[in-house]
């Protein structure tokens, strides 16, 4: 049982669990969190699994959990480990079942004042035109032959099909479409579960929210994100539903059976694994890849139907809708890193983590090449969500990761319990927050009082200059399933 | 002698499956998983010739890993169907070999979206009574 004792504290806000701590560990864990924090860390198995990472072939450098970790599966929520190309493995547990899971952030040129006579009939609008909730089908209906092409290409897809405007390609992560994407690696299954959701939300935590920028931390990096007090702006949260779903849960059963020829052990059934570049490594990172692309197109669908919306009740008014940027926070990636002074090609693995690349790198946008990449952190429903920037401190101390959200910290059940959803829903709108859902049962499993403080979360990260605030969104209205 | 709870977890639903035999015990999991994904939604005995059929055959590493798989698979069909499989046959059943026919019906709506059935705390162990348990984490 890991205990506060073994810790090493290298920061107010960084700790380790040294190598030595077990037989197996390969390299030290890492985890960001306040001194305040430390009690929660050790409620669930989240550090426990943490070590387990350190135990994955070919890892380098010390494997990481963000300040919002929680008990995930082989990873654990908020972790981040990298392992040697070519032949570390590469494990599906340590992207998470919802690949590209993710968030994007829309700017309008409105404030507050230009909306809230219209707030709740565009809440309405918008919950009308994204289809949510369990097993609800999108409008966009595709062919086999469609669909492999939208896998391949991903947000390219979209733009041929009338889907994306040019500028929105550019300010997607990765512009939207890993080039390794193999439509044939996904199985039949995924693609039947995936076929008729692109442009759907899924439910849970998943959501569409309106917000008002409240407060601007960081002036210059506003400014070239092209935010400023009082704006509206749309955040949009949701993954690669069942397609994502299925290719993970295939090639965790698949790697689970090969594994033993790789002569690989783990501590943890659903840390399955296999080299990269083994034939099923390759297959897995290229199905991994076609489900981000399908991710991606989600969430551009997404927001065409949010523009849609927006035109239907605003009008010229409303002016258009820019995408900031879209991360992801599932997913594995190859980077270039510099791990114990030695530039080192990579996989990263980022469940429940989100890329916070700094100046100057290559990887993002011309216009945010001063200030860094956006960084998206939404937080539970009806409290705060944060845009930030990617710092040259994450890719020394964090393999050029941050936080992802606020991590939960009450079961759906007990949140239940806590609130009846009728009633979180009139809190909220006492609050001037309108809302949309399908469920209110469900509704109720997202009350704020269940997740940790986002606040803390992104302090954190501040602190440890992982990720340097620039703006806090705040909810007007928020659209889920 | 089969039977089923829903168990506290912080973040995705956490099941107990209990039977007097494998069969038992995959046929209370499933039980279990459908309850969570629609409440109360599988009918008093209704004809075999009724209901909607699907096939299923899989190999696993062990009898753990075949139960995950087996409520995977129907959870795939339920997805792609939109449809609650409640009934199941099995033709033959080991610890690493199934074949089974499911039987289910239409649904209109889900009341939860499993994302997954992961092998997380999963571990079928037989007490001293004969009794199969396990613990089984839905990802929702």
């Amino acid at each position: 049982m890991i205990s506060k004792e073994i810790l090493k504290k290298i920061s107010p806000v960084l700790w380790e669990i040294p190598k030595n701590y077990r037989p197996d560990m390969k390299v030290p864990a890492r985890f960001f969190a306040s001194e305040q924090m430390l009690e929660d860390v050790f409620k669930d198995r989240s550090i426990e699994q943490l070590v387990n990472v350190t135990t994955l072939q070919g890892i380098v450098g010390p494997a990481y959990a963000m300040p919002d970790m929680h008990e995930g599966y082989g990873f654990p929520i908020g972790g981040v480990a990298a392992t040697k190309f070519p032949d570390g493995i590469i494990s599906p547990g340590g992207i998470g079942y919802d690949i590209n899971c993710g968030v994007r952030l829309l700017k309008s040129k409105l404030t507050f004042n230009d909306i809230k006579d219209k707030l709740e009939s565009l809440a309405r609008e918008i919950y009308h035109c994204i289809p949510s909730g369990v097993g609800r089908g999108g409008k966009l209906k595709l062919s086999p032959e469609e669909l492999n092409q939208l896998l391949k290409n991903g947000a390219h897809w979209m733009l041929q099909n009338g889907y994306a405007e040019p500028a929105d390609i550019e300010h997607i992560e990765s512009n939207g479409a890993l080039p390794n994407a193999d439509p044939d690696a996904v199985s039949g299954h995924a693609k039947k579960r995936g076929h008729d959701q692109v442009g759907t939300l899924g439910a849970g935590n998943h959501f569409a929210e309106v917000d008002i920028v409240e407060e601007i931390f960081d002036e210059k990096a506003a400014q070239a994100f092209g935010l400023h007090k009082n704006q509206i702006t749309v955040l949009i949260h949701t993954g690669s539903r069942g397609l994502g779903h299925q290719v993970a849960t295939d090639y965790i059963k698949m790697m689970m059976q090969v594994m033993p020829k790789y002569d690989i052990q783990l501590p943890d059934r659903e840390l399955a694994c296999v080299p990269f570049n083994s034939p099923e490594g390759t297959n897995y990172f290229n199905a991994m890849a076609a489900a981000a692309n399908f991710a991606w197109c989600n969430r551009q669908m997404i927001t065409q139907q949010v523009r849609q919306a927006w035109r239907k009740e605003l009008g010229e008014a409303g002016g258009d809708l820019s995408l900031l940027y879209d991360v992801a926070h599932n997913i594995a990636k190859i980077e270039t890193h510099e791990i114990e002074d030695k530039k080192e090609k990579v996989i990263i693995h980022r469940k429940g983590a989100t890329r916070a690349f700094p100046p100057n790198h290559p990887e993002i946008p011309k216009e945010f090449q001063t200030v860094g990449q956006p960084v998206l952190i939404p937080g539970s429903m009806g409290t705060a969500s944060y845009v930030l920037t990617g710092t040259q401190e994450s890719m020394q101390a964090s393999l050029g990761s941050t936080c992802h959200g606020a991590g939960r910290r009450m079961s759906r059940r007990a949140a239940k319990k806590a609130i009846h959803g009728k009633t979180l829903k009139a809190e909220l709108e006492q609050k001037g927050i309108c809302i949309r859902a399908g469920s209110i049962p469900g509704l109720a499993e997202e009350a704020p009082l269940a997740y940790k403080d986002i606040d803390d979360v992104v302090q954190v990260v501040h602190e440890a200059k992982i990720a340097k605030k620039v703006a806090l969104l705040r909810p007007c209205a928020v659209i889920k399933g | 002698m089969r039977s089923h709870h829903f168990l506290p977890h912080i973040a995705d639903v956490r099941l107990k499956a209990e039977g007097d035999s494998l069969e038992e015990l995959f046929t209370a999991a499933l039980e279990g998983m459908n309850n969570l994904i629609k409440t109360s939604s599988c009918p008093a005995e209704k004809a075999e010739k009724e209901l909607l059929k699907e096939k299923i055959e899989i190999s696993s590493i062990d009898a753990t890993s075949l139960l995950i798989d087996f409520l995977s698979e129907v959870l795939t069909y339920s997805q792609v169907n939109k449809a609650i499989y409640c009934k199941v046959k099995f033709e033959k059943l080991t610890n690493n070999f199934l074949s089974a026919t499911i039987f289910g019906k239409k649904v209109d709506a889900f009341d939860e979206d499993i994302k997954a059935v992961t092998y997380h705390e999963a571990e079928i162990k037989k007490d001293k009574k004969g009794i199969f348990s396990t613990i089984i984490i839905f990802d929702i």
